[in-house]
């Protein structure tokens, strides 16, 4: 308890520079950082220079921005399902009662231990089979924005599988984080009158919460660049378009050079996020 | 009913964990406004005892009653009888995401529906009694131990309870600041708070408990006011204890 004092973070950073780390190693490790990045640096230099179409990146741009943001459309859709649907996962696996239990422990062991890709399947190929031929009632597509976004089966089926697939992992994260609140929150909680529902709202799952968001945030990094599965039910996702446009014009690094640009477009603010969202559930220790 | 029923009674209580016998055939009667002191060896059921009082560990057999009503009913509004009783503990578990005055107002808004204004006068109040006016808006990370189980007591005084039960709670505190902590005890106990404390400070027991209890192996093995308690022990298992322990 006494080490968790408000002045603790300068104590680090004291024992860092002193203890933890000697000269030879900090310059060793800095020259390799040096060389690295040199390196890199050279690299995309001479790709952005020499490889790049840069009339063709013109031209294809406003393709990616459309796969852009028809991916983060599903992306900000399923993550916000599989979060919300993940907590009540975590909560089955954590629960007392045994049928509760079974089925979320299930449904963890199906959708973690089988393929996102085979999971699309099921639903994308599955689902309409179980209609006479023809009779599937979901065959048309609405359309939402002409030429960037419609919704139909293989929209849809992208959002539940995803969401259905991200549950399960997030789910996990939220059991971990549960299980890492010490078991007397819950007794001091109840003990004062509160419902066990009641306990886990106010205490329980704000500590869980803060535990299983590193987790969490990195499953939905993971789920961003599980879109690109989506292009084997004929969604348009950023791949489709790379290919496209590779194919089409024989040029590999100006898509190249897109795509990169595209999916960090979404996981590095995704990220960033994610580290908000931690340094804002510091109670106190770190703030004074 | 109410009125004459003791404040905690313990009738032929069973406790087992698992195979384990932890408690047998416990009686204890706590009179409204006494101070019943519990000390034992460690393991010997002391923590099981006070947290049948408020149902955190299920009985076998037997009957645990707060002021005449039995908790250990299954048909009984638990929720509703542990608002009778405040419970303090070892590792103090305050909430770690919420303020000492959020610690102390959580339940008197979520559970008995007090509006948050008055719960926060009333809160605000407990924190100066305890002598953390100061601390109110700090983080528990921001508290020292026994400022944190200052809080602790407070936010259990705020369900108005009619029995206190303190588990060990200054025995993880840096021994400078268990003084503090104790006297706060002892000033509740001076209010005439009922109280059932587990502790090893014996100091205490003599100079604030009206009824010392000693348990061994899952007994109350001798029950009695401090001075004969510690003067004149009736059991050799007192006796021995008390020979350690001196
Ligand atoms: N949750 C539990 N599961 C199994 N055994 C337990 C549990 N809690 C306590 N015990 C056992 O019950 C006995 C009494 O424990 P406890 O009431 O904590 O003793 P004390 O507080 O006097 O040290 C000990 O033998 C302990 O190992
Ligand atoms: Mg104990």
């Amino acid at each position: 308890m006494g080490e968790t004092y408000a002045d603790d973070a300068s104590v680090e950073e004291t024992a860092g520079d002193g203890l933890l780390t000697d000269e030879r190693v900090r310059i060793a490790g800095l020259a390799v950082a040096v060389v690295f990045t040199l390196a890199v640096a050279g690299f995309v230099g001479l790709v952005l220079v020499d490889y790049v179409d840069y009339d063709l990146l013109a031209a294809v741009f406003p393709r990616f921005v459309f796969a852009f943001l028809r991916v983060l459309m599903v992306v900000v859709i399923s993550s916000v399902l599989a979060v919300t649907a993940g907590v009540f996962v975590g909560l089955g696996r954590v629960s007392r009662t045994s049928l509760t239990y079974s089925i979320a422990t299930a449904y963890v062991q199906f959708f973690r231990g089988t393929p996102l890709l085979f999971q699309l399947f099921i639903i994308y190929l599955g689902i309409p089979s179980l209609w006479p031929p023809g009779q599937f009632p979901i065959s048309q597509s609405w359309t939402v924005v002409p030429g960037v976004l419609s919704i139909d089966w293989s929209f849809i089926t992208a959002v539940v599988a995803l969401t259905l697939n991200h549950a399960a992992y997030v789910g996990e994260a939220v059991k971990g984080g549960i299980n890492a609140v010490p078991e007397g929150q819950m007794e001091a909680a109840r003990s004062l009158g509160m419902s066990y529902v009641d306990s886990m709202r106010e205490i329980v799952l704000p500590q869980a919460w803060r535990n299983a968001l590193a987790a969490i945030g990195n499953d939905q990094v993971i789920l961003v660049k599980d879109t690109s599965l989506l292009t084997v039910i004929a969604f348009p996702e950023i791949l489709t378009v790379f290919r496209e446009v590779n194919s089409n014009q024989f040029d590999a690094w100006t898509p190249i050079v897109l795509v990169a640009v595209t999916y960090l477009a979404i996981t590095l603010p995704l990220m960033w996020l994610v580290q908000y969202l931690e340094d804002r559930a510091e109670w106190g220790a770190d703030r004074a | 009913m109410r009125d004459s029923a003791p404040a905690v009674a313990f009738d032929g209580v069973n406790k087992y964990f698992g195979e384990t016998h932890v408690l047998k055939d416990v009686d204890l009667a706590v009179e409204d406004g006494a101070v019943v002191v519990i000390v034992g060896p460690s393991g010997s059921g002391k923590s099981t005892l006070l947290r049948c009082v408020n149902r955190l560990e299920e009985v076998q057999s037997g009957e645990v009653r707060i002021q005449g009503e039995s908790i250990t009913d299954p048909d009984v509004d638990v929720n509703r009888l542990r608002q009778r009783v405040g419970m303090v503990f070892q590792h103090f578990n305050l909430f770690p995401h919420k303020t000492a005055l959020e610690n102390v107002t959580l339940a008197p808004i979520r559970v008995r529906g007090l509006p948050a204004e008055q719960a926060i006068r009333r809160g605000r109040d407990l924190l100066a009694e305890v002598g953390l006016a100061e601390q109110a808006d700090s983080y528990p990370a921001e508290l020292s131990g026994g400022q944190q189980q200052r809080v602790a007591i407070a936010r259990a005084l705020a369900m108005d309870p009619s029995v206190m039960l303190f588990d060990e709670v200054t025995s993880a505190l840096d021994p400078e600041l268990v003084g503090e902590v104790l006297e706060v005890m002892r000033a509740l106990a001076d209010e005439g708070m009922t109280m059932l404390v587990v502790t090893h400070e014996m100091g205490f027991a003599r100079e604030v408990g009206d009824r010392v209890v000693l348990m061994s192996d899952g007994r109350i093995v001798e029950s009695a006011p401090p001075p004969e308690f510690f003067e004149r022990p009736e059991t050799d298992r007192a006796q021995r204890f008390l020979s350690r322990v001196r």
